[in-house]
């Protein structure tokens, strides 16, 4: 690892998109537009697979890290480096992105350019959120994700676009509030900003309290939680399709990384006291997200209230604080990613036929669209975590690890996955078989060779690591046991 | 256990074949379109051909152990993905495999012209697939990963003619009344794995067998939830409600689902885990009489159902509850017996009445007579499911229950309904296989006699009586061996296993014979007579599968969605997002309260501004005097201005401004095209300016 690109390769990977933005500039033919954003996050993505196969699976601490002086006035620096624990997520990061420039190929007709260039920002900026060591530069581009999905949303959104955007910034900026107070917070003790540093400063504890919740809640809003959950439908079912894959596949999961980052290894003792609220609450969450999403008479509504009850698995297993649940919550996010990230793709390919995403209007699919409903049921299986699909194996290991903490948690998150196979099923009953309930769903067509390369990938992700997990687990078990044994010292 | 060890073995192939057609076929199912038989069908006697050959090794040299890969290491959660042959898995393999390839080839030419003709191939490779990787899987969690993907193999094979709204309902239905189970099921491979630390079923069974100190509540507890497990998959009471729908699918399915995979998990699984499940006696007790009573109710079900399919259904159902059953005394070995000898029949059974049916069906267009070999053929399979019963019981293994049991009214109670099963057994079997040549398909009931089939004559009786001897000495024959062979591979006190005879074979026989004889007394003499209030009642009662259908639909499905609905309207955007919207609206209100301050602070400064003006005025005449003074001073000071014009040139420098002014008016106008004016540049120029700051501070810092 001594090469000049193997050191410089994180910064790489992060200036990709930028350099991208700068680009496309330049350009104005739309199929140009397309390939070069394509041919920018492909790069990427070849990238993350490099950065993962030079990964040393023994070390427990931070790989590949850069350090620059930035403000040194106040200690902050351009520190970015990966562990276990972000490696997943920044190849989810990197993933996810030429697949959203193939699924909206045809689909975005108006201000291409700025799409594609939102499009790269969020990926570059969350690139540096899941590998900044700095808090302060951790700070700033969680901020700067939520403007491009804003736009994304208030721009190339559906009919209620404007209320949604709206919605999501309230939210986003609460919670981005919060963390800053709680950045702001730990640094003013600690007097670095230094994410490794921070962790091994001890608090007073009159203040340990209030910036765990500060942090907590500001990373549960993103998540989200329970009963912060209402900007996730909205926004989710008004962006466009890239914009929903973006935030269900990626966004959300800067809340749970948070967590692990910052709440578990910086206030051992504090998570422990929440630990009983959180995985009440987390237990809540999944059963409260299957049930509306059982309710839903709008596809993309549905898809996001699952993705409420996914998220209840993720803080249930991040709050077992053992090797089994957080592995398997680490797992249960990229998974999520992928699987939910799908569900939209689908969604949006067929909202593209017929701009209606009401379950009622469809029906008996599978008579016109046989490839189509072949994808859409392992997606939906999938979903609710049908064994030899990757959710299964995030789901399980979150049982197995909370099953330490208190038996009764497993049994009500299987209620969780009995309502998501009811949800899922039913909603594939109305859409894929019977007859076809409206004229458009009679002339639908099949998807084309370039839909089919856009889930395809997906597909094989989902089912490649619901068959061979190992790999993928093996890549963050050092830097998870290390999280779980600081957390078991206390 | 002295197993052999194995890295590798040519019995992977086992499942791997079919699961490579299944994939094949799935990837290139256009293209292969209408020849998916030709892929499958090999690939599955091939499998057939490495089970026995799996078989007699395991004969020869005891069990056999594949270790393929490391699927999981996490924590103290460690599972490997491998393979166990002992003697239980191999005598599944055979069932499996071979019932497997009859249906297939069966299914070869039940399926021509079908339009998702590659689709049910790949689908029923899988499902054989899923099923040999269940009975071979050596970790719980594998089996039930394979477990559930039996079950995604049927929902897709059930939703086949997804244009049937029926069908759709149907697979969605059996879908969730498995996961439910498979709920409990997940619940209980916890259970295990908190319980005994390790998911490896060879090192539970170890722990199981030394007695160690496992403490009685979880073993009660983890074996109630493995059996929930196999009270969905094997369809037992209050789950056996979806078997009946899974007839949606295409008949092929069906004598798969009933005879080779789907069904038959529930009792491997309990026998695979019987030293555990021996434990505790009070979940062996609830394991009996959820057995016990699904095989008396499903026989007196389908005695009253007019479907074949259906009658067949729930002969399957009563069948796998006297599996069940067995398991629940302890008589493992004989469960199993009864389960090969029951998935052989009803496979037979299955094919003959799709023949038959088709038969007749095509009888009633071209006028063809009924083919002897498909009435026959379901005739004798009828009849050797109606002794296969009477054959456990009358092979000593019903002896067994005899002796496990202390409470001498459970005993009389097990022998009453096991009996009783067995005499509507007979009954039903008899009347549902005259029934369908005398009346021909389902709903063609009023239709005259299409065929008279000779089955009251004094050669078929013979015949039927010849075959049936020789099927009995054959079954104990094989029995007696099979009691040897297996009980190595099962828990529980396997030493009172005698197969000699008793006194007590007469007892079943009879009641089964007494079966047919009023089955026989019935259908000679037609149905509506005078019957008694209370018969009629019991009749609609069992006509409507004791209502649990409609029990479920209105108690549980239909107030679920309702609930979700409510929920959501009211909970959801009534409560928590109006809460966060009025949190919004409150803070406008409050905003619209403080622009009253506001103005009011506003008049304040307005009049201090008044006041100011006012006061502006009175320093004006002040201002007017000092004004008085500047003008003086001014016109002095363009006086010497105007010298000083006369001497220096100001044209020139006029001029030079002029021209500067000109090139940064034209500078401008150039700069003026590459001025951000869209989204695009506007973030471009973020980004510039992001790097050109990140550059200054890096230069400050260095």
């Amino acid at each position: 690892m001594d090469s000049l690109f193997t050191d410089h390769l994180l910064s790489l990977m992060i200036a990709m998109p930028f350099i991208g933005m700068v680009i496309l500039a330049f350009l104005s033919d739309r199929k140009w537009v397309l390939t070069t954003t394509l041919v920018i996050t492909l790069i990427n993505t070849a990238l993350a697979f490099f950065l993962w196969s030079q990964f040393d699976l023994t070390e427990t601490g931070m790989q590949f890290v850069e350090r620059h002086q930035w403000m040194p006035t106040f200690g902050i620096e351009y520190a970015v480096g990966v562990d276990g624990i972000s490696l997943l997520l920044v190849l989810l990061t990197t993933f996810l992105p030429p697949l959203c420039v193939l699924g909206c190929w045809d689909s975005i007709t108006t201000r291409l350019k700025a799409f594609m260039m939102l499009i790269l920002l969020v990926e570059g900026a969350m690139l540096v959120v899941f590998t900044a060591l700095d808090a302060f530069l951790f700070f700033m581009l969680w901020e700067v994700t939520m403007v491009p999905m804003y736009f994304m949303i208030v721009l190339w959104g559906g009919p209620n676009r404007v209320a949604a955007g709206l919605k999501y910034v309230l939210y986003s900026l609460t919670g981005s509030l919060l963390l800053l107070v709680g950045i702001l917070g730990l640094s003013l003790q600690a007097g670095t900003f230094d994410i490794i540093q921070l962790a091994d400063f001890s608090y007073s504890e009159k203040s340990e309290f209030w910036i765990f919740l500060a942090l907590f809640l500001g990373f549960a809003i993103k998540l989200p939680m329970l009963p912060f959950h209402t900007w996730l439908p909205d926004a989710h079912s008004e962006a466009p399709t890239a914009g929903s894959v973006l935030l269900a596949g990626v966004l959300l999961k800067m809340g749970g990384y948070g967590l692990i980052r910052f709440c578990l290894p910086i206030f051992p003792e504090m998570a422990h006291s929440f630990a009983p609220a959180v995985l009440w609450l987390s237990v809540a969450g999944i059963l409260y997200g299957g049930y509306m999403a059982l309710a839903q008479e709008d596809l993309k509504r549905l898809v996001a209230y699952s993705s409420v009850s996914h998220m209840g698995f993720v803080t249930l297993g991040i709050f077992s604080f053992n090797n089994e649940g957080i592995e398997g919550a680490i797992l249960q996010m990229m998974t999520h990613g992928l699987t939910t990230g799908a569900m939209f793709l689908i969604v949006g390919q067929l909202y593209d036929r017929t701009h209606s995403r009401n379950i009622a209007d469809y029906g008996g699919l599978q008579q016109r669209m046989p490839r189509f409903v072949a994808i859409l049921s392992l997606f939906a299986v999938a979903s609710f975590g049908l064994p030899t699909t990757s959710n299964f194996i995030g789901e399980f290991l979150i049982l197995v690890g909370v099953s330490y903490e208190n038996f009764i948690f497993v049994v009500l998150a299987m209620g969780g996955i009995v309502l998501g196979a009811a949800y899922m099923l039913w909603m594939l009953q109305r859409v894929a078989f019977g007859q076809a309930r409206t004229e458009a769903a009679r002339q639908l067509t099949d998807l084309n060779f370039r839909e089919m390369l856009t889930i395809l990938p997906l597909a094989v992700a989902v089912v490649g690591i619901g068959v061979y997990p190992g790999p993928f687990l093996e890549s963050m078990d050092a830097s998870v046991t290390y999280v779980v044994e600081r957390m078991a010292q206390h | 256990m002295e197993a052999f060890e194995k890295t590798m073995s040519i019995y992977t192939l086992i499942p791997f074949l079919p699961l490579a057609a299944s994939l094949i076929l799935t990837l290139f199912g256009e293209q292969l379109q209408g020849k998916g038989q030709r892929l499958v069908i090999p690939a599955i006697a091939l499998s057939f051909l490495l089970s026995i050959i799996a078989f007699l090794e395991v004969i020869a040299n005891g069990p056999i152990n594949v270790q393929l890969y490391q699927f999981l290491n996490v924590g103290k959660l460690v599972v490997d993905m491998g393979f166990f042959l002992d003697q239980l898995t191999v005598l599944l393999l055979l069932l499996v495999t071979g019932v497997s390839t009859v249906v297939q080839v069966y299914a070869s030419r039940y399926m021509v012209g079908d339009p998702r003709h590659s689709r049910f191939f790949a689908l029923t490779a899988m499902f054989t697939a899923a099923m040999t990787l269940l009975v071979m899987s050596s970790n719980l969690m594998m089996t039930f990963i394979f477990w559930e993907l039996m079950g995604l193999c049927s929902y897709l094979l059930i939703s086949h003619y997804a244009e049937r709204p029926s069908a759709a309902r149907a697979a969605t239905k059996v879908f969730l009344v498995n996961s439910v189970a498979d709920a409990g099921l997940l619940v209980g491979v916890v259970l295990t794995f908190l319980t005994f630390g390790t998911l490896d079923i060879q090192e539970i069974l170890v722990i199981a067998k030394s007695g160690a100190d496992v403490s009685d509540l979880p073993i009660t507890l983890l074996t109630l939830c493995l059996f929930c497990g196999a009270v969905g998959k094997s369809a037992q009471m209050p789950a056996h409600v979806w078997l009946p729908f899974a007839m949606e699918a295409p008949t092929p399915v069906s004598a798969l689902i009933h005879a080779a995979t789907m069904v038959n998990a529930g009792p491997f699984l309990l026998v695979r885990l019987s030293p555990v499940i021996v434990l505790s006696p009070t979940a062996m007790t609830v394991i009996t009489i959820v057995g016990a009573m699904t095989a008396l109710f499903a026989a007196v079900v389908s005695l009253t159902q007019t479907d074949i399919k259906r009658t067949l259904a729930y002969s399957t159902i009563s069948q796998l509850g006297f599996m069940v059953m067995l398991c629940g005394v302890g008589a493992f070995v004989a469960a199993i017996f009864h389960l090969i000898a029951h998935g052989f029949f009803k496979a037979f059974l299955f094919l003959s009445t799709g023949n038959a049916l088709t038969a007749t069906h095509r009888h009633l267009e071209h006028e063809e007579e009924t083919p002897a070999l498909a009435r026959n053929g379901l005739f004798v399979g009828a009849l050797i499911m109606s002794i296969v019963p009477v054959l456990v019981f009358f092979s000593g293994s019903y002896r067994h229950l005899w002796l496990s049991q202390s409470s001498s009214t459970a005993e009389i109670a097990l022998w009453i309904v096991g009996l009783a099963t067995i005499f509507f057994t007979a009954m039903y079997l008899f009347k549902s296989v005259t029934t369908i040549f005398r009346r021909g398909p389902t709903g063609a009931k009023d239709s005259e006699p299409l065929v008279s089939p000779d089955l009251f004559s004094a050669r078929h009786v013979i015949g039927v009586a010849v075959i049936a001897a020789i099927m009995i000495a054959l079954l104990i024959t094989v029995w007696r061996w099979f009691a040897g062979f297996l009980s190595p591979a099962v828990g529980g006190a396997q030493s009172q296993l005698a197969s000699e005879f008793s006194v007590w074979i007469l007892l079943p026989l009879l009641v089964a014979v007494a079966g047919w004889i009023v089955a026989y007394v019935r259908f000679r003499r037609p149905r509506l007579q005078q019957t008694s209030v209370l018969k009629k009642r019991l009749y609609v009662f069992f006509l409507n599968k004791g209502y649990f259908d409609d029990i479920y639909e209105v108690f549980l499905v239909r107030p679920t969605l309702k609930l979700a609905d409510w929920t959501w309207r009211k909970i959801d955007q009534g409560i928590i997002d109006k809460v966060i919207i009025s949190l919004g609206t409150i803070s406008t209100a409050l905003a619209h309260r403080l622009g009253y301050l506001d103005a009011a602070i506003d008049k304040g400064v307005m009049s201090v501004g008044t006041g100011s003006t006012a006061i502006a005025h009175r320093l004006g005449y002040l201002d007017a005097i000092v004004d008085n003074r500047v003008t003086s001073v001014g016109s002095v000071s363009i006086g010497l201005a105007r010298w000083l014009g006369r001497f220096v040139d100001t044209e020139g420098i006029s001029k030079t401004v002029d021209g500067l002014g000109r090139s940064v008016d034209a500078s401008g106008h150039a700069a003026r095209r590459y001025e951000p004016h869209t989204l695009q540049h506007n973030l471009l120029v973020v980004v510039l300016w992001l790097v050109a700051a990140l550059g200054f501070f890096y230069w400050i810092g260095g």
